[in-house]
């Protein structure tokens, strides 16, 4: 053979050496330390004892933390209603050829997503103040609804709606742009001519969005759906700055909560619990969430044609380790 | 085409088709409008808020300022407390020094699982692919244990551990993914010109696998200017290497009822992804759908 530039061992374990202890270090080692002191009732000073499973029975008993869980999955069904489904109709309207400025939209509709969550979050408080709001301001100023800006209602203490209501608008507003963008990207890849002639065959918007379009970004929908599950088991950032899960503990979350009990009541053992339950919960609502997707919402022709591309993958990978192996590469 | 036009020519036939379609492009065009304005009304708000006094501010919440004012910027500036200006500083590095390392982490990772078989090539991808499934909020706590433990908390280079770990999976699954598209033929090329590895890496695959590189720089580099969470429980007890996010967090405890100030306070901090953003859209938007999507 030629000259082989297949490198030697110990030219791949430099290379490989420092990310993969990086990694390791970062993300596995305080995951082992997470399940270690979760048995323990360390509070961060020098005494640590070993407490078994008492810290797990307190963890099925917390009422607060199953309430956080709820208000994760809340905030999930808010998510996909709202960012995934005003996203989709938003790409129904914007790709008509009635439209103009369509690039105008796709920019600002995007740049809430690229603020950072914790800033968002102060906004809409200022936005949702009871003196000071642009809400009240509309509902006193604009709508004469209240009298003045005192009657007006409170927003963040939950009394003139649902607080979780509240606190997920804001997460909406910030991600439907994002979600748009992927839809149109997937929205552009389809056949002009497929809903040409659905036009043609005198389907009207309604029915070319719910039966061409629909069925053919099923795909892109399905990682729309995914992302806003695992984005919204991790809310964080945007409540903190809005609420600190209050009042009382209406509007906490898991990853707030575990963060109160560990640094705020310095509970670092429970703290480490929780930990364990946000990512055996976190990994359970995603893998369910896939599940259901892939059960009821795929049909055999998706089937047949996810078979079809497995079997390319795996025999693309099987020339390429052929190649490998001939100690070329 | 022959059939599109015919579509066209049927709606250019009748006038109440016409009309019809004015009146549902008008309503069309006012939602997106509308949608866009809400987007970008928060942002509009703020700018010309921040240079109201705190009276005027109250007073009328929406009216434009009568006196434009620059004061509350002078005040942040002047504010040593706060050190907003410090803040951003520290921030600069830290997204850029992550930045670099997980465009490089990335590339050198993703080239060699993509392309180099050895006896752990199949573990590695499996861990970094594991790595992409773990909720990272579940990290926030133990991370700090570990780094209180092994006294890495509270230094300069704290934060660059979890930003180029948790940014990683996601770059390294996007270059093997763009590798994989390159042809084998090209390093068989320069294999027999008599390239070396290194030499392969750095001078054949790294300038093909630009694109992709850049959309990964873009996507790190908004991720780990905004993160918030792991730098308030890993960096929170030591004032000079505080982030824009955790000083900004500071700030609005300090002035929570000033909003005017609190507007410009975010206003700096936001401005230099505000600009990268409006200058760069167009790449931008297609990196983090790429990243996404692909991720």
């Amino acid at each position: 053979m030629l000259n082989t530039i297949k490198p030697r061992g110990r030219v791949i374990f430099a290379y490989l050496f420092l990310p993969v202890a990086l990694f390791v270090f970062t993300v596995f080692v305080p995951l082992v330390a997470a399940l270690y002191y979760g048995f323990t009732d360390w509070k961060g000073g020098p005494v640590k004892n070993f407490s078994g499973l008492a810290n797990y029975a307190q963890l099925f008993k917390d009422e607060v933390f199953w309430h956080s869980f709820g208000n994760n999955l809340y905030l999930v069904a808010a998510c996909i209603i709202g960012q995934i489904g005003i996203a989709f109709i938003l790409v129904m309207l914007i790709n008509s050829k009635l439209v103009k400025l369509k690039s105008i939209h796709r920019t600002f509709g995007f740049f809430p997503s690229t603020i950072s969550a914790l800033c968002v979050g102060f906004v809409w408080k200022m936005i949702y103040d009871q003196r000071t709001g642009l809400i009240n301001w509309f509902l006193v100023d604009v709508l004469h609804k209240y009298k003045g800006m005192k009657d007006a209602p409170i927003w963040l203490n939950g009394e003139a709606l649902p607080i979780m209501l509240i606190l997920s608008i804001p997460l909406i507003w910030q991600y439907i742009g994002y979600y748009m963008v992927i839809i149109l990207s997937a929205f552009s890849s389809i056949d002009t001519s497929v809903l040409e002639s659905a036009e043609i065959d005198g389907a009207n918007g309604l029915q070319r969005a719910l039966y061409i379009v629909f069925p053919l970004i099923k795909n892109t929908l399905f990682v729309c759906v995914t992302l806003c599950v695992a984005g919204n088991m991790k809310a964080f950032d945007s409540i903190y700055a809005m609420t600190e899960g209050g009042p009382g503990t209406s509007s906490m979350v898991m990853a707030l909560y575990g963060y109160n009990q560990s640094f705020k009541s310095s509970n670092l053992g429970y703290g480490s619990t929780i930990s364990v339950a946000i990512f055996v919960l976190s990994l359970a609502v995603i893998g369910g969430s896939q599940f259901l997707l892939n059960t009821y919402m795929t049909d055999d022709y998706d089937k047949e044609e996810k078979r079809i591309q497995r079997k390319r993958e795996k025999e693309a990978r099987a020339a390429m380790k052929k190649r490998m192996k001939g100690g070329r590469i | 085409m022959g059939s599109a036009s015919g579509v066209q020519a049927v709606k250019k036939g009748s006038g109440a088709i016409r009309v019809r379609d004015g009146l549902l492009g008008s309503v069309m065009n006012i939602i997106l409008a509308l949608f866009s304005l809400m987007c970008i009304f928060p942002l509009v708000w703020m700018l010309y808020s921040s240079v109201k006094t705190k009276r005027e501010f109250n007073t009328s919440v929406i009216s434009l300022p009568s006196k434009p004012t620059i004061e509350n910027y002078i005040k942040i500036f002047a504010n040593k407390d706060a050190n907003l200006i410090g803040a951003m500083g520290n921030s600069m590095r830290t997204t850029l020094l992550s930045v670099f390392l997980i465009v490089a982490f990335s590339f050198i990772v993703g080239y060699i699982l993509s392309r180099v078989s050895f006896r752990l090539n199949r573990p590695l991808y499996v861990m970094f692919l594991m790595g992409m499934l773990i909720p990272v909020h579940s990290l926030l706590v133990p991370t700090y244990i570990i780094f209180n433990r092994t006294n890495m908390a509270n230094q300069w280079y704290t934060l660059l551990f979890p930003y180029v770990a948790f940014n990683l999976p996601v770059a390294i699954f996007l270059v093997e993914g763009y590798v994989k598209g390159i042809p084998p033929e090209l390093e068989e090329a320069a294999s027999i010109d008599g390239c070396s590895f290194n030499r392969t890496l750095f001078s054949i695959i790294l300038p093909v696998c630009r694109p992709i590189l850049i959309t990964i720089a873009i996507i790190s580099a908004f991720s780990c200017w905004n993160e918030f969470s792991f730098a308030l429980v890993l960096i929170s007890n030591n004032k000079a290497i505080t982030t824009v996010p955790l000083a900004l967090k500071n700030f609005t405890g300090q002035f929570s009822s000033d909003y005017p100030k609190m507007m410009a306070a975010m206003l700096i901090t936001m401005a230099p992804i505000v600009l990268l953003y409006f200058i760069f859209s167009k790449q931008i938007i297609k990196g983090m759908v790429a990243g996404a999507v692909k991720g």
